[in-house]
């Protein structure tokens, strides 16, 4: 009798061989393994997940199998093609690279029954992470968001602690972004710095990186709010800078030429700019707009180039 | 009603940042964070409070928490300029006091159009007495401008919810005419 059971998961998908005068129970993830008629063990058949390096020599153990045993191992279900060495119980793959990365299986010859399943990842330990701080719901608190330069290719983790006059601060993750982590201000105008330190872990190893900076430093939010604007077209960037207006016009912008608009505000008195906003594309148009006839039903109007005014996208972005 | 703070930076020169060089390590390096002396020692008030705290000021106590802070850094950092052995940075120091002493007016002159009492100008600074060890000198002049700093970043957000809360009660008073 060969029961199939089948699971989104990689633990359940196996065949057993199965003799009818024996019950078997599952639970889980686990199946009680017949190995003889006289005794039963418990094995999990899930396969096990081993991280590797990139590039090093890795070696996957055939359960717990003695060091004479014979077996024989495939990759995904195929024969294994890589440059190994097999010793036993244990197969040795030399300088490992993404292309290795599978389910190995090894059966025990003769009688070929599957011992173990391992899923290998190859990847890397991480590097230091990169860290940045602000402020958008000042005074209330900051946030901190961090990434990897370099993929690591594999699960990674990050820990993070912030100190502020040598005291730890309760630190939130957030619930969106899984980068970011939230921190409430214990109080204004501080003279002490506050250190944000990000660890980055996986199985290969572990890297972290620390920023301080001043409660002055990190921007705010504010009634009294400078708006700069930068036009691009082509390769230029035309710079604009604006007062506390919320609205503006171009003047002199080339007709039928493409421009890509984007906005950054700053506080009036203290703090530093924002980052620039999501461009918005526009391109004056190169004749004047016919007027909308009352015949015309349909919302679109042929031969028109109706584009928003640079007023109205102004307006949208703020 | 305009009330400068006068910016730490002069001349594209930070007071602090020269100062701090001048100090020389431990003071002048980067990531020194030294623990805050206690309140007997160091009598320069601290510009930290509560959200809530700040936000509940009254208009009366806000300016003359402003008041107090920036007689006591007047004093400190007059103490500090006349303990310093280098003239470039002993003018940089005395320049800076005299914006300090400006605000220190400015603030002085509101509190009185507004009606609320003030420290007597000829009063002075209570509680600042200069230390004479020249390390325990060098941490006071690192704190004095640290806090200094602090002051003046608060002292932005002071004036202009304070601003904010006088204009609407001009407009309110107004409406009442």
């Amino acid at each position: 009798m060969l029961l199939l059971i089948k699971s989104p998961t990689l633990c359940f998908s196996l065949s057993l061989p199965l003799p009818l005068s024996s019950g078997f129970y599952w639970y889980f993830g686990y199946i009680i393994n017949l190995q003889n008629f006289l005794s039963w063990t418990i094995m999990s058949y899930c396969a096990r997940i081993q991280y590797e390096k990139i590039g090093s020599d890795v070696t996957m153990q055939c359960g717990s199998l003695d060091n004479d045993a014979s077996v024989t191992w495939k990759v995904n279900g195929t024969d294994v093609k890589a440059r190994r060495r097999e010793e036993g119980p244990r197969l040795i793959l030399m300088e490992v690279n993404m292309s290795s990365n599978g389910l190995y299986s090894c059966f025990q010859n003769p009688d070929g029954q599957r011992r173990d399943q391992i899923n290998l990842r190859v990847g890397l330990p991480p590097k230091e992470p990169q860290v940045t701080c602000r402020s958008n719901t000042y005074p209330k608190g900051f946030y901190c968001s961090w990434h990897l330069q370099h993929p690591t290719y594999i699960p990674t983790d990050f820990e993070v602690d912030v100190q502020h006059n040598q005291r730890p601060l309760e630190v939130t993750r957030d619930e969106v972004h899984k980068n970011r982590c939230h921190v409430k201000f214990p109080e204004l105008f501080t003279s002490f710095p506050y250190r944000v330190n990000v660890t980055a872990v996986n199985s290969l190893g572990r890297a972290s990186s620390a920023i301080s900076f001043e409660e002055s430093s990190i921007g705010t939010k504010s009634n009294q709010i400078l708006r700069g604007l930068c036009l691009k077209q082509d390769q230029n960037n035309f710079p604009v800078e604006l007062s506390d207006s919320t609205s503006h016009t171009i003047t002199d912008a080339y007709a039928g030429k493409e421009y890509i608009i984007q906005l950054a505000a700053k506080d009036m008195e203290i703090g530093t700019w924002s980052d620039w906003s999501v461009a918005v594309h526009a391109t004056p148009w190169m004749e004047e707009p016919k007027p909308i006839t009352s015949t015309t039903e349909s919302d679109i109007i042929p031969g028109m180039h109706e584009l928003p005014t640079v007023r109205t996208l102004l307006s949208y972005s703020l | 009603n305009h009330i400068q703070n006068k910016s730490f930076c002069v001349h594209n020169v930070c007071v602090c940042t020269v100062y701090l060089s001048y100090l020389g390590p431990p003071f002048s390096d980067p990531g020194f964070s030294p623990p805050r002396p206690n309140s007997s020692s160091l009598s320069v008030p601290s510009a930290a409070t509560r959200v809530d705290l700040w936000r509940g000021l009254e208009n009366g106590a806000r300016l003359a928490q402003n008041q107090r802070a920036y007689s006591v850094l007047l004093c400190a950092v007059r103490e500090l300029a006349r303990s310093t052995l280098c003239p470039y940075l002993q003018s940089s120091l005395m320049h800076f006091c005299s914006g300090l002493s400006g605000l220190l007016g400015s603030i002085s002159g509101l509190m009185n159009a507004l009606g609320y009492t003030s420290l007597p100008p000829s009063t002075p600074a209570q509680g600042y007495a200069p230390l004479l060890s020249s390390q325990f000198q060098n941490m006071e002049g690192f704190w004095v401008l640290r806090e200094l700093q602090s002051w003046l970043w608060r002292s932005a957000k002071d004036f202009t919810r304070l601003k904010k809360r006088l204009q609407r009660l001009a407009t309110t008073v107004h409406g009442l005419n």
